[in-house]
């Protein structure tokens, strides 16, 4: 399976004919979009506007209103920090707030002219992280396919960094595989709200 | 006793064609860079195999530090500045077991 994050403004059919790429070579395709708000309102409109429209929500929290904004509200699945970005951080508040994922996009954040300062505060959410036990969700972040990497090497990353083994192996396996299946879930046409869906008499 | 080791099958994806010695500091560099001077000698990297033609080689390290290794050789993304990625294919406790294991993968029907 294969997360596509494909921007707001892209046509309908460009979409289908990208997934239809993966799927003549047997690959599922699950859609995915990243908002970037500068405000609360502006979230909360981009979240109405696409919430139906995509199978994986992130937010990219690009200042702290966004982010306890983004980390509370349930139609978020995932959230990521720049770590470049100083105007937020990733700090316990925002750990204790989070209901969804808490994405980590390893390679890509590490290698593109990376100092000290940027090893230090990713270091610094990952200890939070651990600590919380958020859910991590472990990505390349890749924008070429030469910076795309493995499962076991992200995790390997992850490890090297300071998330415990079990979160790293999770982040990269369990933890996106059930926020699809429960997006999924979510966007059939049995789903009514969380603990109700119509029965089918099919479906018996 | 003799130390328990770890050992790699890595394919290289670079746009300029890789020598040995080339891809020896490349891999100690970036293993310097993110574990140090400790980590180096803990992990204790070597070439045991190098093949141009295939872009394949074999790197064996202590069996506790081969997490860290496989880290380290995915954090590589250029050499002398262009785009290189080094992939980890398999990694096994002996290098004939991973040989076998690549032969049973290039059996495998598709």
């Amino acid at each position: 399976m294969v997360g596509l994050t494909l921007p707001t403004g892209l046509m309908q059919d460009r979409v289908s004919l990208l997934r239809r790429a993966f799927h003549e070579i047997g690959v599922k395709t699950v859609s995915r979009v990243d908002l970037t708000a500068t405000s609360r309102v502006d979230l909360l409109r981009l979240l109405r506007r696409f919430r139906n429209s995509y199978d994986v929500i992130a937010v990219k929290c690009v200042n702290q209103n966004v982010a306890a904004v983004a980390c509370r509200d349930r139609r978020v699945d995932v959230v990521f920090f720049d770590p470049r970005n100083g105007k937020v951080r990733f700090n316990h508040s925002l750990a204790n707030l989070l209901r969804c994922g808490l994405e980590l996009n390893f390679p890509s954040t590490l290698v593109k002219g990376a100092d000290s300062a940027v090893y230090a505060r990713i270091s610094r959410e990952v200890a939070i992280a651990r600590e919380h036990r958020t859910r991590v969700v472990l990505s390349s972040g890749s924008l070429s396919a030469q910076m795309v990497r493995s499962p076991s090497e992200i995790s390997a990353i992850a490890s090297a960094i300071g998330l415990s083994a079990e979160q790293s192996r999770r982040g990269v396996s369990e933890v996106p595989r059930s926020i699809i299946l429960r997006n999924f879930l979510k966007r059939s046409q049995e789903y009514v709200e969380e603990g109700v869906k119509v029965v089918t008499p099919s479906a018996r | 006793m003799a130390m328990a080791r770890r050992y790699f099958l890595i394919k290289i994806v670079s746009e300029v064609p890789l020598v040995e010695q080339q891809f020896n500091q490349v891999m100690t560099e970036s293993v310097r860079r993110y574990f140090g001077e400790f980590g180096l000698a803990r992990i204790d990297p070597r070439v045991i195999r190098f093949d141009s033609q295939r872009s394949e080689v074999i790197v064996a390290c202590r069996k506790e530090g081969a997490q860290d290794l496989e880290a380290a050789m995915a954090l590589i993304s250029e050499v002398s500045g262009s785009q290189m990625a080094l992939l980890t294919l398999r990694f096994s406790g002996t290098i004939k077991s991973l040989r076998r294991k690549k032969r049973e993968k290039h059996s495998t029907p598709s």
